[in-house]
């Protein structure tokens, strides 16, 4: 009796620990105070021990609704969505490429997505910040933000202003660090006429368009410029220096290099340059070719001498491609062309200015590159990426192709409403590497993040 | 077992003039009916033991009424295990028969039930007498790798240390006479095992989990190192040895020492080691500039050591209590752990560590109804360990640790024998200097263990449960802002290499972190008689483990890895910045494990064999992965003005991470006694040690197979080891795939009496091809390979 009870005490114990089950592990970790010491440092610094190795990130604009998104491009993540104020909004990226523009030029406004990617020069190295993006609450108001353009740590604004309510075009210049900073007063110049313009950014001067009295303006429609004026910043005001001699009826289009401005005007295109502090003006005629059509849009890239021109009909669909030589007042149509039925819906220089890319609406993409053959550039077609398996006639009305170059690599980025998804192609062996599924359709798309050149575009 | 048992009455044998209690005359002998002299002959669960005579003839008095269990085992035969039931005042007479056993049988000192290689269901092995003489080296890893099952981490003749099944470090736990080692070594390649071979008595693995006897840590498997530190009693015995080992110089002296009164049992043991650092067949870096000279050495393994132990023990009645208290000092060179250029006068590092361990330990025999024994061990010890460079130290590594376990036996209760073990230990570990990797930490663990077992008829049933309670508390965790970095891109950067002495802030991080654990184990097995000589054992276990203070709290350069480590607390913010490192998110969890063995043995006859299969499934095993980045070790070598290499102060970061891992393998051992002097042995083993998602561990031991051929007779005895390690080409991602080697081994060694003294005259050769041999499983391979070709010559003798 004594010894089956003793034994029912062992299988008890043991029934106690197997019904004790699995073991059970708990973690308390309490912060204490950071120490914080200032050491003396002489260890080897490399540069990039604080820099990130990132691809980027993508902000997507919505054709179906008022979203932004921002996309992680090494993993091909959605990161984040934002819902805009406004319904008709255009995207660009900041002149440091942190910050996605968001405006929206029938309301006046213009906002600021942070894309979360973006370095600071600690003067002893450069630091690299890597957060998740968050819409920003600095804005920009004035009205009929139209052409926004950067260079170097620049994003010039040009407001157009509105004849009809009386209110005058103005010009107002960021940088990255004056929207994280929220800045109250932005550098402006303010007109005194309304004027569908553009203004070039150069240190603390800025080439702008200057709206003359109809009378004396030699557009055609007056509402476009025919001069360029060189303005200086003085406590946040760019004041009028000079204006340049050569004028340019029908001013549209800017672009510029490390040497030069270039704008585009009815009769040709005017060149500005600056030498010891005296800017020097001069035009580079229209060639036959261009066939009565006008360059009104123009693209450039800093390590680039040749810019490319865009000649088009107003709202037409056919477009001719010319180079601009600003150093040898050369203009000289390109080889390839855009083909009948596919207009260009998007353009731009890749990352180190090597290639020049046509997207055009047939989902083509167009990869031009530059050559030298006697001492000049020529442009010549390399490579053309279909984009696109879908049937273009089922491209949704208003929508189409969007590019995006990225500034860290040669990595180029197409949106096609119609999949709905962005492709990754890589320009160095021109091929699609990579897509991002997306469950919207993309009216245009941005790269943001860490650029590893200072470019320029536009 | 009962059937090759056989009893008789002899009725031609004196009956003993008083028979006042129960008593059992016995005889032993083998199969051909010759007597077996010296054989032991043991009551299970209490101290009575006796050994035959020169006739095989042997006497218990005073046993107890009903069930005694005998035990007889004898070299070269397979034990004996009778149960005999005595009536009050009984007196039996019984002859036994032992059959031969080619592999040699040792029982299992340190657990409460019966174990030993042919007869428990879980697989053990056990190296004693002249086979551990034989195999001894300067390293515990070194002397274990010839088990079948255990290879060793050969860290440069210096500090490896065993892998048992492909699992080492926190799994496996290293223990002195049952008690935990206490030293650093768990946590290093580098760190050598503060245990020594050349005084040991017999060296026990237990292969597989073992965590019920031991406690967590031994979820991959234990090694026990046993000696007579703290004697039962008072025979006058001992051993000595001298011995020189051409490759390295090395010289050996080693001696032990039992002897005492009546009631007091004193002992001594003590060894003294130098060698030089050793040679090797061929350019010791695999990667080497062309040199001239064809004497090729392993730079900075020397090593000097020397310990000595004094004990004394109070003998009763029912058992004895004694202490002893030892005194450790080893030095030895780090291999690639120099640093500095070649032309220059490299700074060598190497490690001083010394350990004080007093041990206490008791056994108490009842003759109550329920209790039968209480068995205590305790002990403490401090350990210290230097890393010094250039002459000054630069890590201090230190432990503390205080240790009871008390045991339980009871008597048999409905024939269950078994009992309770009851197990508190406490250490305080710390690691202060540039090798601080791991913060200063308490942990504690309170356990209470079950283990029975009982005969079903031809069925031993064996199982066992242990709950334990472990905290581990470190009040400064330091996580400082690692300036980690990718090494894929072209080093396009500007150069401002040491442009910059501007100051700088370093932030710190400081955490208290306090961890609770309740791992629970249990294991069943049973060991099945199924047919005469031969049985199969199997043995089910499910253990859990804490992990370790390394595994989790490390933050730092280790250069004895070449590798920054990093603890599972911490982790990469993936999310806000790929290279900054926070408090890791996930919940830190037990490793579980899962482990099946199945054992099937020949035990008996001229052939022999033991052959297991084991599949152990690791549910949250820690271990370490590669980050993809680099930081910087944080060494700073004054007038180091080298600038070659830009990288070369930096280390890969390595973090630690869980996932599911299966390893499974087996171990396969047959002897052949061909003659009565000549006997073969063959044995393989072989792991395979990969996570759930297929990749392969690092430093998994190769498939591995070898023979003994030997010969024995009365005076002489030659033996003859072939070992083949294959190609290892199951590798993780951080590890280059290793070309497998043979190593032939010999020696001859013979046996003169000179007054009641035995001496062994013994030559020992190793590597005798000089053959090229890198281990897969060191962390140091293309800076260390094995030894070359080695002649030892030595004296060993005993009384």
């Amino acid at each position: 009796m004594n010894k089956s009870f003793q034994f029912n005490l062992i299988t008890a114990a043991i029934a106690g620990l197997l019904l004790s089950g699995c073991g059970d592990a708990e973690t308390v970790i309490v912060e204490k105070e950071t120490i914080a010491v200032e050491v003396e440092d002489d260890h080897n610094h490399d540069d990039d021990s604080f820099t990130i190795e990132s691809m980027g990130r993508l902000a997507v604009l919505s054709a179906e609704t008022n979203e932004a998104a921002i996309f992680d491009l090494d993993e091909g993540d959605l990161l984040d969505t934002f819902s805009l104020t406004h319904d008709d909004n255009t995207l660009t990226a900041s002149a440091g490429f942190r910050f996605a523009v968001v405006a929206s030029r029938s309301q006046d406004y213009v906002g600021f997505v942070d894309g979360g990617l973006w370095r600071e020069n600690h003067d002893i190295h450069l630091h690299d910040y890597q957060q998740m993006p968050v819409i920003n609450s600095f804005e920009l108001s004035g009205s009929r933000p139209t052409h926004i353009v950067k260079h170097d740590d620049q994003m010039v604004l040009f407001f157009d202003g509105d004849a009809d309510s009386g209110v005058s075009a103005s010009v107002q210049v960021v940088k990255d660090t004056d929207i994280s900073n929220e800045i109250s007063e932005v550098p402006s110049l303010e007109y005194n006429i309304n004027m569908h313009g553009v203004a070039k950014p150069q240190g603390e001067h800025l080439l702008a368009t200057v709206r003359r009295d109809d009378t004396d303006n030699t557009s055609v429609a007056k509402i476009l410029p025919d001069q360029v004026g060189v303005y200086h910043l003085h406590d946040n005001e760019y004041i009028q220096e000079e204006i340049l001699d050569v004028t340019c009826p029908d001013l549209h289009g800017a672009a510029q290099n490390t040497e030069y401005v270039l704008f585009g005007c009815s009769d040709g295109v005017l060149v500005a340059s600056q030498h010891n502090g005296e800017y020097s003006s001069e035009k580079i005629a229209n060639i036959d070719e261009l066939d009565s059509l006008r360059i009104g849009t123009l693209y450039s890239h800093e390590e680039s001498d040749s810019f490319i021109g865009i000649a088009s009909a107003h709202g037409g669909n056919t477009a001719i491609l010319v180079s601009v030589n600003p150093e040898a007042s050369e203009m000289e149509k390109l080889e390839w062309q855009p083909e009948n039925n596919a207009s260009p819906v998007s353009y731009g220089f890749s990352y180190e200015g090597e290639h020049f890319l046509i997207l055009d609406s047939k989902g083509k993409l167009n990869i031009l590159s530059s050559h030298e053959h006697d001492g000049e550039m020529h442009w010549e077609l390399e490579e053309s990426i279909d984009i696109s398996q879908e049937d273009i006639s089922t491209m949704p009305e208003g929508m189409r192709f969007s590019m995006a170059m990225a500034q860290n690599g040669h990595y180029v980025y197409v949106s096609d409403p119609i999949a709905n998804h962005i492709l990754q192609i890589n320009l160095e062996n021109m091929s699609i590497e990579d897509d991002i599924e997306m469950n919207f359709a993309a009216k245009s798309i941005v790269w943001l993040g860490i650029a590893e050149e200072g470019h320029d575009h536009d | 077992m009962n059937k090759t048992l056989r009893i008789s009455a002899l009725i031609g044998l004196l009956l003993p003039t008083s028979a006042m209690a129960q008593s059992i005359n016995g005889e032993v002998k083998n199969s051909d009916g010759k007597a077996v002299a010296g054989a032991t002959v043991r009551v299970e669960g209490t101290d009575t033991k006796t050994i035959t005579n020169k006739n095989g003839h042997f006497v218990f008095h005073d046993l107890i009424p009903g069930k005694n269990e005998l035990h007889i085992s004898a070299s070269g035969f397979a034990h004996l295990h009778q149960n005999i039931i005595l009536s009050k005042d009984e007196v039996k007479t019984l002859t036994m028969v032992l059959t031969r056993s080619p592999i040699e049988v040792i029982d299992i000192v340190a657990t409460p039930i019966h174990m030993s290689i042919m007869e428990s269901a879980s697989p053990v092995s056990v190296l004693a007498g002249d086979v551990l003489r034989r195999q001894q080296a300067s390293t515990l890893g070194d002397s274990l790798e010839k088990l079948p099952g255990v290879q060793s981490n050969f860290h440069g003749n210096v500090a490896s240390t065993p892998i048992i099944r492909g699992l080492s470090g926190p799994r496996v736990l290293i223990t002195q006479n049952g008690l935990d080692v206490s030293d650093v070594s768990r946590v290093g390649p580098d760190h050598s095992v503060a245990s020594e071979v050349s005084t040991a008595q017999q060296i026990e693995v237990l292969r597989g989990p073992a965590t019920l006897f031991y406690g967590s840590g031994a979820v991959g498997g234990v090694i026990n190192v046993v000696d007579g530190r703290v004697p039962i009693d008072s025979n006058t015995r001992g051993e000595w040895l001298l011995e020189n080992n051409s490759v390295d110089d090395r010289k050996l002296a080693s001696f032990n020492l039992t002897t005492g009164t009546e009631s007091f049992g004193f002992y001594a043991d003590g060894y003294w080691r130098e060698s030089n650092d050793y040679e090797v067949p061929v350019e010791a870096e695999v990667e080497h500039e062309e040199g001239d000279g064809d004497k090729f050495v392993v730079e900075n393994s020397a090593e000097k050591s020397q310990g000595l132990t004094l004990g004394t023990s109070y003998l009763f009645d029912n058992g004895y209590m004694g202490i002893s208290v030892e005194q450790f000092n080893r030095e030895y060179g780090i291999p690639g752990h120099a640093h500095g250029d070649e032309d220059e006068q490299s700074e060598s590092v190497f490690a001083d560590l010394e350990q004080t361990r007093v041990q206490l330990l008791g056994e108490f025999n009842f003759e109550g109804e329920w209790l039968k024994k209480v068995q205590l061990r305790s002990g403490f010890t401090d350990y210290k360990h230097a890393e010094i460079e250039d002459g000054e130290i630069g890590t201090l590594f230190e432990n503390k640790t205080q240790e009871i376990k008390l045991d339980v036996i009871h008597n048999f209760l409905s024939d269950w024998n078994g009992g309770i073990s009851f197990h508190f230990k406490s250490s305080e570990v710390s690691a202060q200097g540039e090798e601080a990797f791991t913060p200063p930490s308490e942990a504690e663990t309170i356990a209470l263990a079950l283990i029975e077992e009982k005969y079903f008829g031809e069925v031993l049933l064996q199982f066992g449960a242990r709950i334990e309670y472990v905290t581990l508390k470190a009040d400064n965790v330091l996580l400082p802002i690692l300036d980690a970095h990718a090494h894929e891109e072209e080093e396009e950067h500007d150069d401002h290499t040491g442009e910059h002495q501007d100051d700088e802030v370093s932030i710190t991080r400081t955490f208290a972190v306090e961890h609770e654990f309740t791992p629970v184990s249990f294991s069943a097995g049973l060991v099945w008689d199924f047919t005469p000589s031969y049985n199969i054992g199997l043995s089910i276990s499910r253990s859990e483990r804490a992990p370790s203070a390394s595994e989790l709290l490390s933050f730092g350069p280790h250069i004895g890895t070449g590798t920054y480590e990093i603890g599972a607390l911490f982790a990469l913010d993936e999310e806000y910045d790929e290279r900054l490192i926070g408090l890791s998110k996930e919940v830190i969890d037990l490793e579980t494990a899962n482990n099946v063995d199945l054992t099937l043995r020949k035990t008996q006859g001229d052939v022999a064999f033991v052959l297991n299969a084991f599949y152990n499934q690791v549910d949250n095993y820690y271990y370490q992965n590669f980050s993809g980045l680099y930081a910087e070790s944080g060494h700073e070598h004054e007038g180091d003005e080298h600038e070659e290499d830009e990288h070369s102060s930096e280390l890969p970061v390595y973090s630690f991470q869980t996932d599911d891992v299966i390893l499974y393998g087996f171990e396969a051992q047959v002897a052949w006694q061909i003659t009565n002097t000549f006997k073969t042995t063959v044995f393989s083993d072989y792991v395979n040690a990969r996570l759930k998602d297929g990749d392969y561990l690092s430093r998994t031991p190769p498939l591995r197979f070898g023979s003994q051929f030997s010969y024995e007779n009365e005076q002489l005895s030659a033996h003859v080891n072939i070992t083949r390690y294959q190609d290892q080409n199951h590798i993780s991602d951080y590890e280059s795939a290793t070309e497998g080697y043979t190593l032939i081994d010999a020696n001859v060694s013979y046996d003169i009496q000179v007054l009641n003294h035995d001496i062994d005259l013994y030559l020992k050769a190793s590597n005798l091809t000089d053959t090229e041999a890198r281990v897969h499983t060191s962390f140091i391979k293309d800076i260390a390979p094995r030894p070359g070709r080695s002649i030892a010559i030595g004296v060993r003798g005993y009384f």
